[in-house]
């Protein structure tokens, strides 16, 4: 496991990226980033790696739920229906913690929910178990 | 006396059957002297009888009075023996009179004088007074004599007088009708409500005040009314509307009552117009209408703008936060200092928005009532507060809890923070709690009782509004929403929040939840 995992963050607010970005950062493990700013820049993104090769795809995805012209929501069903990237783990990130939300996301196929905690110790704290859980628990599929 | 009696030289003869209506009674010799007793008494009882009775010859002379008749009108019976009848008529009707007389010496029967005609008698001193005449023509060897029989109706006319203007002074439409729906009294108030003159209604048919629409409906309701009448309000929730001259229409309210007479059963109408009270229960209604809407916007106000600021205010804390755990001691003083303030304020306006998320939820986000088991929801409470039970060394005692109509997740929140206030408002001993459930007429009253430091009763509203704390930020954790909310739960669930408590002693909060048996009048 030397080798750097790719995180990519799908999420129009520069803040709210950077601080997510912060806190993965400051973890153990090596890690590359790529950041969508809304729902059709990720899509392109996630076809471009999926021309040029699967090395450029990223390992996790974190996704938001409200962005613009694209929403969260559509880019998992585009993503769930692409025989490539569906087996890319997606793992919505938002500040809803509506249950429809919940279920629907769940529907179309999302790995996993997580509402953003409030606060930064709650914030920090859920972006470590997030990180530790998928990158040290799980296993991932093949890049093939 | 002797006069009189001198008529009675004959005897009436019973007439014979089928000869009845067109019968005319003859005068017959009596047979034998013997009969001068019956004589004395049929003087007697004329004399006697509580009616005037008169009787003329053909020509119209008086030849018989009795005392009644002089009493009635004024004279001694010399003055009137001999005279002409006409002398008892008013002058107004004296020369029609003979003329009537001739008419009914033409067709003599045992009548009614004047039927539908209103008759006076006329004094010596020329007053009048309302009288009812019966005639009877009486065959005498003499020839035809009529004999009437004057009743006095004064004082029926003044019953009749006292009836009508109650009837025309009152406040409400009248109108009575026939079995044939036809209009035979109105009063000033119908012209008034309908626009038309009385002379135009009476004798009409009652659906000339009925709006086109329902007047083919309403000979059938009438029949059916005939069927089975009683005293009630005309078309029971229904709206009814009367229909003016003009044309235009106007809400009514209708009281039915049948009155039953000689000439059959009548129905009387009283007639309400409610227009004024419509408009008014319109108004109260849209006014209420407004009202909720008002709410409705308030609280939707409340929501997105509390989910809205959530957003930039997690921005403002976490980067404000960041800043102190990176910067922490790297700059000056000062600056820890105010990074301190930005990352406390911060922190207190996130409580007070998700406060205030929570408030406004309880009305958009709230679940329908169903019914619940309050004793489960408890547990769970209990469950989530176990740390903080744990570290204060909170003793709880409870009763078995009942059914209840509720949201569960908001009746979860109401134990939650009445639970959680007996906690953190505990005195030095260890906080005794008891959470206790009685049924009333008004439904369940569930108690929660502490043991802790109480308040001062005049506090006892504030503490139910909004942001309103008795205590120092630095005393007591918390916004002050914690019993708003409870409070505005308990209302969503139609019932109320009290509290008791002395200072010093502890308090107990008590609200009322509906047993699960119950039904909502509007949720």
């Amino acid at each position: 496991m030397t080798q750097s995992i790719h995180v990519m963050l799908v999420e129009d607010n520069p803040a709210d990226a950077d601080l997510t970005r912060e806190l993965l950062a400051s973890g153990k493990l090596q890690m590359t980033f790529t950041l969508a700013h809304d729902g059709v820049h990720a899509c392109e993104l996630l076809r471009a790696g999926g021309v040029h090769g699967s090395p450029l795809l990223p390992d996790l995805i974190l996704l938001d739920l409200n962005l613009p012209r694209m929403s969260g929501r559509e880019v998992l069903a585009e993503l769930k229906k692409d025989s490539l990237l569906k087996r890319i783990p997606v793992v919505m990130l938002t500040s809803s913690d509506a249950e429809r939300d919940v279920a629907e996301s769940y529907d179309l196929g999302a790995n996993c929910y997580v509402t953003k905690p409030l606060d930064l110790n709650g914030f920090h704290a859920v972006v470590h178990a997030v990180e530790n859980f998928w990158f040290s628990i799980v296993r991932l599929p093949p890049k093939s | 006396m002797k006069r009189i009696s001198a008529w009675f030289d004959c005897c009436l003869k019973r007439p014979l059957a089928g000869a009845v209506g067109r019968w005319v009674p003859k005068w017959h010799g009596f047979a034998r002297s013997g009969d001068a007793q019956t004589e004395e008494l049929f003087r007697l009882a004329v004399e006697a009888a509580p009616n005037g009775i008169v009787m003329v010859d053909e020509r119209g002379r008086i030849v018989l009075v009795n005392a009644e008749t002089e009493r009635l009108f004024g004279y001694t019976r010399d003055e009137l023996l001999g005279r002409s009848v006409e002398i008892l008529v008013p002058s107004r009707f004296g020369e029609i009179h003979p003329s009537h007389r001739a008419h009914y010496q033409h067709e003599p029967e045992a009548r009614r004088m004047g039927a539908g005609r209103d008759l006076y008698g006329r004094r010596k001193d020329g007053s009048e007074f309302p009288v009812e005449i019966g005639l009877n023509p009486i065959q005498t060897r003499q020839g035809l004599r009529v004999m009437s029989v004057i009743v006095d109706i004064t004082e029926r006319k003044q019953a009749e007088e006292k009836f009508r203007l109650a009837v025309e002074a009152s406040p409400n439409g009248v109108v009575m009708v026939n079995e044939s729906g036809e209009i035979v009294l109105v009063n000033a108030e119908t012209e008034r409500l309908f626009g038309y003159d009385r002379s135009e209604l009476l004798g009409k048919s009652v659906e000339l005040l009925v709006p086109a629409r329902f007047r083919g409906g309403h000979p059938s309701h009438r029949g059916h009314y005939h069927h089975a009448p009683q005293a009630r309000r005309m078309g029971e929730g229904r709206d009814l509307y009367g229909r003016r001259k003009d044309g235009s229409e106007f809400p009514v309210e209708i009281g039915l009552n049948p009155i039953r007479m000689r000439e059959g059963m009548f129905v009387l109408s009283v007639i309400i117009d409610i227009s004024e009270r419509k408009r008014s229960e319109e108004s109260l209604a849209a006014q209420a209408r407004e009202l909720q809407r008002s709410n409705a916007e308030l609280e939707q106000f409340a929501y997105v703008a509390s989910h809205d600021l959530q957003e930039p205010l997690r921005m403002v804390a976490s980067y404000t936060e960041l800043l102190s755990q990176r910067y922490q001691g790297k700059l000056d003083e000062k600056a820890d200092k105010y990074i301190w303030y930005a990352v406390d304020g911060a922190r207190r306006m996130q409580v007070l928005v998700n406060d205030l998320l929570s408030y406004s939820r309880v009305g958009t986000q709230g679940k329908p009532l169903m019914p619940t088991d309050a004793g489960a929801v408890l547990d769970n409470v209990l469950v989530r507060l176990s740390k903080s039970i744990r570290e204060t060394g909170a003793n709880i005692e409870r009763d078995a809890l009942p059914q209840v109509l509720a949201d569960e997740i908001q009746l979860g929140q109401v134990f939650q923070n009445l639970i959680g206030n007996a906690i953190k408002f505990r005195s030095e001993r260890p906080p005794e709690i008891r959470v206790s459930a009685r049924l009333e007429k008004e439904g369940w009253i569930f108690s929660v009782s502490d043991n802790g430091i109480g308040m001062d009763l005049k506090y006892a509203d504030r503490i139910f509004q909004m942001f309103q704390r008795l205590h120092g930020m630095g005393e007591y954790s918390g916004s002050g929403i914690g019993l708003a909310l409870v409070k505005k739960i308990v209302e969503r669930h139609q019932g109320h929040v009290w509290v008791e408590s002395e200072q010093g002693k502890g308090s107990t909060f008590s609200f009322v939840l509906l047993p699960a048996t119950a039904s909502l009048e509007d949720a």
